[in-house]
């Protein structure tokens, strides 16, 4: 079986506290894989450690035959893999059209040239504009990200990360503060960004993740204790007593 | 074809400025100051790459104007003397560029690796260290003394020696609009686009690909360059440079220029450039109080319109874009308010003028003249009428602004409510 991700026995300490005790964890190659698990348990964590932001402090990291365990960020993202925030991190100041644009720059091949200029780039001008419409944000490229109501900066949010075509997504709690007619739309939106590629998603929301996981892992106290298909992971006794049974309905 | 006279129209109309301001402005005097301008405009642009564009606030970027001045000024001389291949000065300023580039890069490569604070207090550290090896080794840089050189070596194209300042200041003007549309094409390429992205949020610039200490480290190296081309033509405009254009003091001066003129806009060093530095020629003569007024500027400007004086231009920009007329209403409110404003700021000029006077010139000048009036400030009678202007126009000042901004309001939703047209 090829795995997009393969971690094995990553840990992960702050000072004296460890956050991750020696996570074992397989993504496979086209599947969409939820990680749940109650508050603390170090999900943002984990995520920090296979995008990059920090390195592990113990254990390794695989994307597909690559071991990334100590690569930098914009090394682990330029072979292919992207992930988006909790908190919602754009570019401000800058309009709707150039935030995409920025997230479409390197993995089109535009690096860091000087130049050229970008308006006179059809393949960079053609790729924002699929990815604003698909987002539902082409009647605002013009204003300063800034200025977007919440719920689209949240979908800019997930357009800067798919922009670049990576193969391997990691969502970061996408749906978190939204009502409910809008979480909606963010799961048909996550549905068509990530057909035909791996996506691991963190998400509160039990409804969100029964619909959308092929798999689910369950992350407690920095440990997997339970990976499952979700009717495995609802039935599962473990996870009753650790998580659903205190927490979520 | 409107399209492409609506990009051009700038640059043509800029080119058409420049060509007949020595027509209008013909003494030497403003010739020297105009083409001072022009470099300055440079450097403003150049420093903006950083501060405006990249996020990177520097305290020491005079370093790569004030070394490429030096080269210049060395080379002309090494020219006169056949010790080194011979360059026409019009050529010059690309030198000089060079080894503005150069330093960049070299120094650039240590203090990009980080941003924020850290990055200032290193731009601190190497300012002051060129500038120290600038008083230090005499044999190169000939101290506090400086050095200087002759600009006239030789014949050029249609016989331009740059004898004349009136051909140093086409040669400067050229190369301001050359330097301008090269660093406003550069905000438009991926890597302008990046460097944004960088000020932005640096962080999620990682996450998308890009080393952000790799983009600083370009933007402060192109940067640097256009700071080398405004500095070898301020060696040629001068034909003398010494460590005032290396100090904490110049890159402190650009740093005023481009804050007061704004650091969200393109134009905002532009203007800054120009008019701080017709105020500075203009009143060092004047007054002996005028970097008193450029420090008070500077406050004001941070505290009570940060975008500066470009950013209170293009806040009105929505509104006449939508239709000039919904621009009227504002202009009896705003009228109200300049008046206080120039009134209260009169006032404190007066009480300023005559503080210095009684702390400094008392035994040389019996006489003030302020304003064309002359004022005894030795009677209370002056005192008073100062000090009651500057009162009432801070009054007025804070009757008039609540109207003034509501009538701003008013025009910024009666705008958005319009359909574009």
């Amino acid at each position: 079986m090829n795995n997009a991700l393969t971690l094995t026995g990553v840990r992960k300490s702050f000072g004296a506290t460890e956050i991750i005790r020696g996570v074992d964890m397989e993504i496979r190659d086209g599947e969409r894989h939820a990680i749940i698990g109650p508050n603390g348990a170090g999900k943002s964590t984990l995520y920090n450690l296979i995008s990059g932001r920090f390195p592990p402090s113990a254990g390794g990291i695989r994307l597909y035959d690559t071991d990334i365990t100590n690569k930098k960020a914009f090394e682990i993202n330029r072979l292919g893999l992207t992930r988006s925030f909790q908190v919602t991190n754009i570019f401000a100041r800058m309009s709707v059209l150039d935030n995409v644009r920025c997230g479409c720059l390197f993995a089109l091949g535009h690096r860091y040239a000087w130049w050229k200029l970008v308006g006179r780039l059809r393949d960079l001008n053609d790729r924002t504009a699929v990815i604003l419409k698909d987002i539902g944000l082409w009647g605002k490229r013009d204003l300063p990200a800034g200025l977007l109501s919440y719920a689209d900066q949240r979908a800019l949010e997930l357009g800067i990360a798919v922009a670049g075509g990576a193969n391997v997504i990691l969502l970061d709690e996408p749906t978190a503060g939204m009502s409910h007619s809008e979480i909606e739309q963010a799961v048909s939106l996550i549905r068509r960004i990530s057909e035909g590629k791996t996506l691991v998603i963190v998400e509160h929301d039990m409804g969100v993740v029964f619909d959308l996981a092929d798999r689910i892992s369950v992350l407690v106290y920095g440990e997997i204790i339970a990976t499952g298909t979700p009717s495995e992971i609802r039935s599962s006794a473990a996870v009753q007593e650790a998580y659903l049974g205190t927490g979520a309905s | 074809m409107n399209m492409l006279v609506g990009r051009l129209g700038p640059w043509i109309g800029g080119a058409i400025v420049l060509i007949a301001l020595p027509y209008v402005f013909s003494s030497g005097f403003a010739l020297t100051l105009m083409s001072q301008i022009g470099l300055l405009i440079v450097f403003a642009l150049a420093y903006n790459m950083l501060l405006g564009q990249g996020g990177m606030l520097s305290f020491g970027h005079a370093v790569y104007f004030g070394l490429a001045g030096y080269f210049t000024i060395h080379y002309l001389n090494f020219i006169y003397e056949e010790e080194v291949p011979y360059i026409p000065v019009t050529l010059i300023p690309l030198l000089g560029g060079l080894v503005g580039l150069f330093f960049g890069i070299l120094i650039g490569y240590v203090s990009t690796r980080r941003a924020g604070t850290t990055f200032a207090m290193i731009s601190l550290g190497f300012g002051e260290m060129v500038t120290a090896l600038t008083l230090v080794l005499v044999a190169i840089f000939n101290g506090e003394d400086g050095i200087q050189t002759d600009r006239v070596i030789g014949e050029e194209l249609f016989g331009v020696t740059y004898g004349p300042n009136i051909e140093v200041y086409y040669l400067i003007a050229g190369w301001c609009l050359l330097c301008t549309l090269a660093m406003f094409l550069l905000t438009r390429t991926p890597f302008g686009r990046i460097s944004n992205a960088v000020r932005d949020n640096a962080e999620r610039v990682e996450f998308i690909g890009y080393s952000s200490q790799r983009i600083r480290w370009l933007a402060f190296s192109l940067s640097s360059f256009f700071a080398g081309i405004a500095g070898a033509l301020h060696a040629v405009n001068i034909e003398h440079v010494g460590f005032e254009q290396v100090s904490v003091l110049q890159s402190g001066l650009v740093l005023f220029m481009v804050y007061i003129g704004g650091t969200g806009s393109f134009v905002g060093p532009i203007i800054g450039a120009t008019l701080l530095y017709f105020l500075q020629s203009t009143l060092t003569g004047v007054t002996e109080a005028w970097v008193l007024y450029l420090g008070v500027m500077f406050v004001a400007v941070i505290m009570f319109f940060p975008g500066g004086l470009a950013g209170l231009i293009t806040m009105h920009q929505p509104i006449w874009r939508v239709h000039s007329r919904l621009l009227a209403p504002l202009l009896i409110p705003y009228a109200r308010f300049f008046a206080a404003l120039v009134a209260s700021v009169l006032g404190c000029i007066g009480l300023i003028e005559m503080l210095y006077f009684r702390s400094s010139r008392l035994s040389t000048e019996t006489e003030l003249i302020i304003f064309g009036i002359e004022s005894d400030p030795f009677s209370a009678v002056p005192w008073v009428v100062f000090t009651g202007i500057a009162v009432a126009g801070g009054f007025a000042v804070r009757k008039t602004l609540p109207s003034a901004v509501s009538a701003w309001n008013t025009a910024i939703a009666d705008a958005r409510a319009l359909p574009r047209g």
